[in-house]
């Protein structure tokens, strides 16, 4: 019988990453969204900062990137939070 | 108005002046949506910038329910614990709100602050501006109902991050 190459690849590696992005909003205070980005990514406090920092000066922060799945469930917790929240493909994909 | 930390198991707001109890039963109200409205857009933000119908379509069906829930569930929170503030004339007033009130307390006034900067439409620079208006427009009255509601968030914030007692910062108005 001949021989079949068989090219496998890991779930990991053919999942597309997405990246949760948190766009800039001048009525969310600073310490507001500096304590979602702790309680929802579970960030430390100078990370989270960081993240707050980046939205407030570049007008957009991605604050996570993986799974669609998991994109769409911090997206929706981040809403609860009323923080303006997208998820989009990460580029170089 | 003074807010502090009350026997690790409470938010106390005392020393409460009409106008402020005033504001403060106003925050349920103002939490209130019109279909259609620029507000309504702002507090249920798409969930992407992309054209995927389907993808829309199930975060309007599925999550967007579940957002508009907890919002309501938000406000009757508030509503149920102003209801024990009680004003006497030449008193001034004083209420409890327990802990775990503590984040639908933010996330209620966020509603209402995002709602009310939404309505009047807010620049940037105007929300940011610390110097006082010269006029008494309705306009500006609601900017320093957006001020006060975030002052009062901001000292939630910190009792909720830090567990502090003592300072009692939020006093004013």
């Amino acid at each position: 019988m001949p021989e079949t190459a068989i090219e496998t690849k890991t779930e990991a590696q053919l999942a597309t990453p997405w990246n949760v992005v948190v766009h800039n909003d001048p009525v969310n205070l600073m310490s507001y969204v500096t304590m979602v980005f702790q309680k929802v990514f579970g960030y430390s406090r100078d990370r989270a900062t960081r993240h707050m920092l980046e939205v407030h000066h570049l007008g957009r922060s991605i604050v996570w990137t993986g799974s669609r799945e998991q994109a769409e469930l911090y997206v929706q917790q981040l809403h609860s939070y009323l923080l303006q929240a997208t998820l989009e493909k990460s580029e170089g994909c | 108005m003074l807010i502090r930390k009350w026997k690790k198991k409470a938010i106390e707001f005392s020393r409460i002046e009409q106008i402020e109890a005033e504001l403060l039963r106003q925050v349920p109200a103002c939490c209130d949506l019109d279909e259609g409205s620029k507000a309504e857009a702002r507090i249920f933000p798409p969930p992407a910038n992309t054209n995927d119908p389907d993808f829309l379509r199930d975060w309007h069906e599925y999550v967007r329910p579940e957002l508009q829930h907890l919002f309501r569930s938000a406000k009757e929170t508030v509503e149920t614990d102003l209801g024990s503030l009680k004003m006497k004339v030449g008193h001034l007033g004083r209420f409890l709100v327990p802990l775990e009130h503590g984040e639908p307390w933010l996330n209620a006034l966020n509603q209402a602050r995002l709602i009310l900067a939404t309505k009047f439409e807010f620049s940037e620079a105007e929300l940011s501006a610390f110097d006082l208006s010269r006029t008494f427009s309705q306009r500006e009255l609601v900017l320093h109902q957006i001020n006060f509601y975030a002052a009062i968030q901001e000292r939630i914030i910190e009792i909720l991050n830090t567990g502090d007692e003592q300072k009692g910062s939020g006093e004013g108005g």
